[in-house]
């Protein structure tokens, strides 16, 4: 496989919007998000349930269905716009150029077929290959994820593998087309912390192995810790904070990224109460005005009724927030009313 | 699966003894006598005793039903399911003349229920809310609300009499045996039969379907990067056609006990209207029979239905 | 961005955890289960037709015949055949071929038939809910035992038995009808609720009420058929359903209720041998069925997901 060196980042997702149409009212599931993926990276995507990490990532692959639309922005891969592309091509780039795996291994996998089969499917699709050769490289994909006794578990169906080794087959059927790229949405969320860890370093191997890029979406941060390159908080639909891995772990600037870190009982620690963030997310159909945020952050102040942009507070470090890099609130200056502070808002230059 | 099926069959043993024993009693708390229908003003008290005697119904109630039970169930000799009082035939012979005729008519239905219902239902399901769903689900309601009598009444009426395509009863005209004359008798009381069948299965299937397309496995089809009809057809249908293959194992009964009253109104000669005439006339070998078949005819169904089950999917293991 | 910029917005200092967080809280009035049930059945447009039209059916049904008493047995031959017509407004679907008041008589056999219907389905109600029950409760030799009786009652081809019954015990008697069907056809309910039973058996509420000293048969009566009786509820409804046609079904057999009784499906064995001289006699009661079967249906699907909180509702 030939590793495309180019000037693009493999993908950028440009002020994608994903909104919902129910019968309630418009829920904008995803407004606005952007970020990249390097080749060979690992981003992590992480927030709480809702958020809309994971209907970007179904919004990446077209797989949005009614109620929901991708309303706007772009989604370019290698420079091409995967949103503007027609079905055939779309189709041919799935499962192919960019594949993905879900969250329940359990109800993922067909029941009636066995897993040779859905494996050997993915790979004829995309592939010139006869049938042989097809089961052939399913069961050189099971070797490869680490399933003992390959050629005779592909010959199973998916209710006689426990939870672990169905993921297992789900990133076989993944990885079968060597993707450029793998979504992989809560991949270990359903499963027991010992085989979470098995997963992870399969995962590690293998992108060690094909130079893959990954994005890893979860609200687990052990998981984006172990994994991540660069790491994008989500909130209500927006991005709220992105970075490299190290510096969101060391110096996270959103009270929201400040508060999930806070949140993680570490071992050894004496505390008499775990620390949680006050609140709850808000009603995607009743979304507060300005700051998504506001209503649960301790350092909520007038101005966050004005939408905060998502802003560079240090190089390669972006926020969305009106709190100073250092993490003050903004210093008090003449009476400023809400119009004031839009003004201000639009006078700076900030990406997205 | 072989010992399931012996041990389904062993189960049933006790399930068809109770019915026996309920069917008999029915009959045996019934007012009046078996032989009343032999009265009459010229048969003498005489008579009347040997026919009592002819029928064991002067033995006790135990004895009665253990004779009838142990000759009933030796279904090999003729005269096991007893003669009909109606015309002295053996039961057996009558119920099995009648065997081919119900099974044209059902399994006619049958067939054409079948492949039109599962289109129809997919349809429905695949274009959810669209005009056309919305017609189908309307018309499946309707259809599946009619009781069967009147639609073949209605038939009847409009094709039969206003538009003269048709014939009004019976299996074929006096004297033409062709396939054509029984293929034209036949239209009418299928008809009836599958627009109500189509109605129930199509509604059945579709929500069925329904189910399997937000299915997470569907999405992963979709995610490997699989056409919409392969998905469609590979994925989703084998899976949707579960639940529609175990309805069709329990239909098999009704094949034969089926449509006693579409039987009526077109005087189909089948197994239903036979039953039904016996009742009225009172021919009790002939309506315990009817009832005996009718209940192996269920359990034959429901074991049935449950080894397809099994057939077309992996996950049931028994 | 240098900070200097962002300096220009003022701000009231605030300090202290919980600002404004706490205010602002989602305070959605709590519903009881019956209320929920309602709203949700209220949703569904077609259900609440269908107990619109039901109950406007039930309300003639009652209404009209205690008005005209015996008049729909009256028949006038001079008035035999006569077409609906503006100068008679007591006589809105003409005379039939005897000059019964089609109106009337139709009304006259909606009342039969949905007696029929609703004190069937009130036998099955009863005996499926006692012997599901007590099969669920106690569990065991007896739950086998009543569950083999079960398998049996559901073997037997039920309209043939129905048939037989009807015949046997007196044919045109609207009592023997019911109690046959009834018969017949408890056994669904019984395998619901005795499915509720084993579940709601081990729960917690159940073992809490046990702790407290409470007998069986309370805590059967009073804590566990409630929670039992949504499924039964759906079941009767669509059983009314079933009922009414079963009992047409008969009647047009003269099996079930016979002259000079009205019941939809005698009136259509009388259409049936009148079919060339008024064949528009068919329609009224066969419409008057499906009418029936339609809005019982179209309740029961409502209330199935109205009262099952676990049901996706799937317009």
């Amino acid at each position: 496989m030939t590793v495309h060196r180019s000037d693009r980042p493999l993908l950028e997702i440009q002020d994608l919007r994903t909104h919902f149409f129910t019968q309630d009212g418009t829920v904008k599931a995803v407004d606005g998000v952007s970020y990249e993926i390097g080749d060979g990276k690992t981003v992590g995507v992480v927030g709480e349930s809702g958020c809309g990490k994971s209907i970007t990532a179904l919004s990446v692959m077209r797989l949005i269905e009614q109620p929901g639309r991708i309303v706007g922005g772009s989604v370019l891969l290698r420079g091409r716009d995967l949103l503007r592309v027609d079905d055939a091509e779309m189709r041919d780039i799935r499962g192919n150029q960019i594949s993905m795996i879900f969250q329940e291994p359990m109800t993922s996998l067909n029941p009636v077929y066995t897993c040779g089969d859905q494996i050997s499917e993915a790979v004829s699709l995309h592939e010139a290959v006869g049938r042989r050769q097809a089961w052939e490289r399913a069961v050189e994909m099971l070797q490869l994820v680490g399933i003992p006794d390959p050629a005779r578990r592909a010959k199973q169906y998916p209710h006689e593998l426990s939870g672990g080794m169905r993921q297992r087959v789900m990133i076989a059927m993944a990885l079968s087309t060597n993707p450029e790229l793998l979504i992989a949405d809560e991949p270990t969320t359903a499963l027991d912390v010992t085989i979470q860890a098995q997963i992870l370093e399969l995962m590690k191997s293998l992108r060690e192995r094909n130079r893959m890029a990954i994005m890893l979406i979860t609200h687990d941060l052990g998981v984006i810790a172990e994994m991540a390159d660069d790491v994008v908080v989500m909130y209500a639909g927006q991005v709220v904070e992105q970075s490299d891995a190290d510096t969101v772990f060391a110096k996270p600037h959103h009270p929201y990224t400040t508060g999930l870190l806070a949140s993680i009982p570490r071992l050894g620690e004496k505390r008499q109460r775990l620390e949680v963030i006050q609140g709850v997310v808000p009603n995607p159909l009743n979304l507060p005005k300005g700051c998504l945020f506001k209503r649960r952050c301790p350092h909520a102040m007038p101005v966050c009724d004005t939408p905060p942009p998502l802003q560079e507070i240090a190089r390669g470090h972006l926020s969305r927030c009106w709190l100073t890099p250092a993490g003050e609130p903004p210093a008090v200056g003449p009476e400023a009313t809400g119009e004031l502070a839009e003004a201000a808002a639009s006078a700076l230059q900030a990406p997205a | 699966m072989a010992t399931y099926v012996l041990r389904r069959l062993i189960q049933a043993v006790p399930i068809l003894l109770g019915i026996a024993v309920i069917s008999f009693m029915i009959i045996y708390l019934a007012p009046g006598e078996p032989i009343d229908r032999f009265r009459s003003g010229r048969v003498s008290p005489q008579t009347i005793e040997n026919l009592r005697r002819l029928y064991g119904l002067d033995q006790p109630l135990p004895q009665q039903l253990l004779s009838w039970m142990v000759a009933f169930f030796q279904v090999w000799r003729v005269d096991a399911w007893g003669y009909s009082f109606t015309d002295g035939q053996p039961v057996i012979t009558k119920i099995a003349a009648r065997v081919p005729y119900t099974l044209e008519l059902m399994g006619t239905s049958l067939f054409l229920t079948v492949i039109i219902a599962i289109p129809v239902g997919v349809l429905g399901a695949v274009r959810q809310y669209s005009w056309a769903d919305k017609i189908i689900m309307v018309l499946a309601t309707i259809g599946y609300a009619m009781p069967t009598f009147w639609l073949g009444l209605v038939l009847k009426f409009v094709f039969a009499i206003r538009l003269d395509l048709f014939p009004l009863f019976g299996r074929h005209t006096y004297g033409d045996d062709s396939i054509g004359d029984l293929v034209w008798h036949l239209v009418l009381p299928v008809m009836t039969l599958t627009i109500v069948s189509v109605a129930g299965w199509s509604r059945y299937m579709r929500s069925s379907m329904l189910e399997v397309l937000h299915q997470d496995y569907v999405r992963t089809a979709r995610a490997k990067g699989l056409p919409g009809s392969r998905v469609l057809f590979k994925h989703a249908l084998r899976n949707a056609l579960i639940p529609i293959v175990t309805l069709l194992g329990l239909t098999i009964p009704s094949l034969l006990v089926g449509a006693a009253v579409t039987e009526a109104v077109f005087a189909w000669p089948g197994l239903g209207g036979m039953g039904v005439t016996a009742v009225i006339e009172r021919d009790y070998p002939a309506v315990l029979a009817f009832v005996m078949v009718g209940g192996a005819m269920v359990i034959l169904g429901n074991l049935l239905a449950d080894v397809l089950y099994a057939f077309v999917d992996p996950r049931i293991k028994y | 961005m240098e900070s200097t910029q962002l300096g220009q917005i003022p701000a009231k200092a605030t300090t202290g955890a919980g600002q404004g967080a706490v205010d602002e809280v989602d305070l959605t009035p709590v519903r009881t289960y019956w209320q929920l049930a309602r709203q949700r059945f209220m949703q569904h447009s077609l259900a609440v037709v269908g107990l619109i039209v039901m109950a406007i059916l039930v309300t003639l049904a009652l209404v009209v015949p205690t008005i005209t008493g015996s008049l729909y047995a009256k028949t006038s031959l001079s008035l035999a055949n006569h077409p609906p017509s503006l100068l008679n407004p007591f006589a809105p679907l003409g005379y039939d071929s005897i000059g019964m008041n089609v109106f009337i008589r139709l009304v006259k056999a909606l009342q039969t038939s949905l007696f029929v219907g609703f004190s069937a389905v009130s036998i099955i109600v009863v005996v499926g809910i006692t012997v599901g029950a007590i099969a669920g409760y106690v569990g065991g030799a007896v739950d086998n035992l009543l569950m083999r009786l079960v398998d049996v009652v559901l073997s037997l081809p039920s309209f043939f038995l129905i048939v037989m019954m009807v015949a046997l015990f007196g044919t045109g008697n609207a009592i023997v009808v019911i109690v046959a069907i009834g018969i017949v056809g408890w056994t669904t309910a019984a395998r619901l609720v005795r499915a509720e039973f084993l579940s709601l058996r081990e729960t917690d509420f159940v073992q809490a009420a046990r702790a407290l000293g409470a007998g069986d048969r309370r805590i059967i009566v009073r804590h566990m058929l409630p929670a039992a009786m949504a499924p039964v509820v759906v079941a009767a409804t669509l059983g009314i359903a079933d009922s009414v046609v079963v009992e047409a079904t008969l009647s047009f057999l003269s099996f079930g209720i016979s002259p000079p009784e009205a019941s939809l499906g005698n009136m259509l064995t009388n259409a049936q041998e009148f079919f060339y001289r008024q064949p528009i006699l068919i329609l009224y009661p066969g419409l008057t069925l499906i009418l029936v079967v339609l809005a019982a249906s179209f309740m029961g699907d409502g209330l199935r997901d109205a009262l099952d909180p676990r049901q996706r509702v799937r317009k």
